[in-house]
């Protein structure tokens, strides 16, 4: 036992004399977390780039806010006044067109113009309190029924057919950050990187010899479920209960809104998607998972399929386990609690 | 022997599961505040944008104690022991990273 503790201390401190060369940077940015790890490059370059990619996203983050001054609020306020036309920088316009263009090949269930709904239940603030929702705004907002497709961009300017849109980009921006950030990470001609916004998550390249390897967090629990590696240009992205949320009388309500009751999604905890490389893997890993969130339990496995996505994990309420067939061949189970529970669905 | 056998790589799994922690990791905002042996009993105050966070350490688990955040998600996180493990008080902008001497992810979807 001691040789095998002096062996191990020989390891370590080897391991100390030639340190690996990963930088990691935290910092907070969209409300979250923020965490760039670089493979590769030397700490300065690695810290530039990092901090360049930070500024980026603090920009994105500023215009896009829902409920402060940003290009974004002047459109909800618009629409909500006297519906002026307003002039939208042209990376706004081309994010509206695209994630219109999702929320209608969702159905509707993922819906950023439900900023409304999502003010109404009080999940528009750095720290939100327990409340009681009312109940009649609630049913007028429904009613209202705000869609992505009542905007109308022309010559750069945006005016919506229905004053109740109120955008809320907060499933599609982080995604978006992501895509931005690694456009920019292979222009600087960065080989290796993990960029992880919020528990949205992309890679490129490789650590060291090794794929990238992350964590599922547990809904319930401070540990991880399972772990995967991560290929380059894989994105992954969870829809959780247990982010932003607040209880009342004992029940939860998160800030996952079903555009279609106007209340929060109750019956799952959380919803993982994989998300293959292209284009908008960020985007998608931060999207798709909210059909399949908000979808009844008996039609997640077609919500999976209407936004093509072949890797999904669902945790439910009652602690089962539902994943789609390939996610099932993708994971390493560390809650063998968690294992059991777990059943593999047709994806 | 078999069962036997089983039992042993049922551990080992466990075991390389649920590896405990040795080090602690602590952020706030953009700067490591300090890696710390979680082998002892101490208390720590970190000073964040909205107030102090108080996390403790003792004897092989962390968590935060007190946190002047609204919501006390962090709080509610309770102990962590096992490496790998995450506690993040995004209001204070403070983070806990437990780390062991083995490899476990790089970083947690959540």
């Amino acid at each position: 036992m001691r040789l095998f503790l002096i062996f191990l201390l020989g390891f370590l401190l080897a391991a100390c004399t030639k340190p690996e060369p990963l930088y990691d940077t935290q910092s907070y940015v969209f409300g979250t977390l923020v965490d760039i790890s670089i493979y590769g490059e030397t700490q300065e370059r690695a810290q530039e780039v990092s901090n360049q990619i930070i500024g980026d996203f603090q920009e994105l983050h500023n215009r896009l806010h829902a409920w402060r001054p940003s290009e974004l609020k002047t459109l909800n306020d618009e629409f909500s006044r006297d519906n002026t036309p307003v002039t939208i920088a042209p990376d706004i316009a081309a994010m509206l067109s695209d994630a219109t263009k999702l929320s209608i090949q969702s159905k509707g269930a993922f819906n950023p113009a439900i900023g409304g709904l999502i003010e109404a239940w009080g999940f528009h603030q750095d720290e939100f309190h327990p409340l009681k929702v009312d109940e009649v705004k609630i049913k007028n907002l429904v009613q209202a029924n705000p869609q992505m497709s009542d905007i109308v961009i022309e010559n750069g300017k945006v005016t919506s057919n229905n004053p109740a849109v109120q955008l809320d980009l907060g499933g599609y921006a982080k995604g978006y950050a992501l895509d931005i950030a690694l456009a920019s990470l292979r222009k600087q001609g960065v080989k290796n990187a993990l960029v992880n916004i919020g528990g949205n998550i992309i890679a490129l390249g490789q650590h060291g010899e090794k794929p990238w390897r992350v964590g599922i967090q547990h809904p319930r629990k401070p540990n991880a479920i399972a772990t995967l590696d991560l290929e380059s240009g894989w994105a992954i992205g969870t829809s959780g209960d247990y982010q932003r949320y607040f209880e009342l009388n004992g029940k939860r309500y998160c800030h996952i809104i079903d555009p279609t009751t106007g209340y929060p999604v109750q019956g799952v905890q959380a919803v993982t998607v994989l998300i293959s490389p292209q284009s908008n893997a960020g985007t998608l890993s931060d999207v798709a998972s909210k059909p399949i969130f908000i979808a009844k339990p008996e039609s997640r496995a077609e919500a999976a399929k209407v936004m093509h996505v072949e890797y999904y994990l669902v945790i439910e309420s009652d602690s089962k386990i539902l994943m789609s067939a390939a996610m099932a061949k993708r994971l390493t189970w560390l809650d063998t609690v968690a294992a059991k529970h777990a059943t593999s669905a047709q994806p | 022997m078999l069962a036997s056998l089983v039992a042993v790589i049922l551990m080992f799994q466990q075991f390389w599961s649920f590896e405990h922690a040795s080090q602690l990791k602590i952020r706030q905002g953009n700067k490591i505040i300090g890696t710390y042996d979680l082998n002892q009993t101490r208390e720590l105050h970190i000073k964040g944008p909205i107030g102090e966070s108080i996390i403790v350490i003792n004897q092989g688990k962390v968590r935060f104690k007190q946190s002047p955040c609204h919501n006390q998600y962090c709080v509610h996180q309770g102990w962590l022991s096992r490496a790998g493990q995450v506690a993040i008080c995004l209001p204070n902008q403070v983070s806990l990273q437990l780390m062991g001497a083995k490899y476990t992810y790089d970083s947690l979807n959540y």
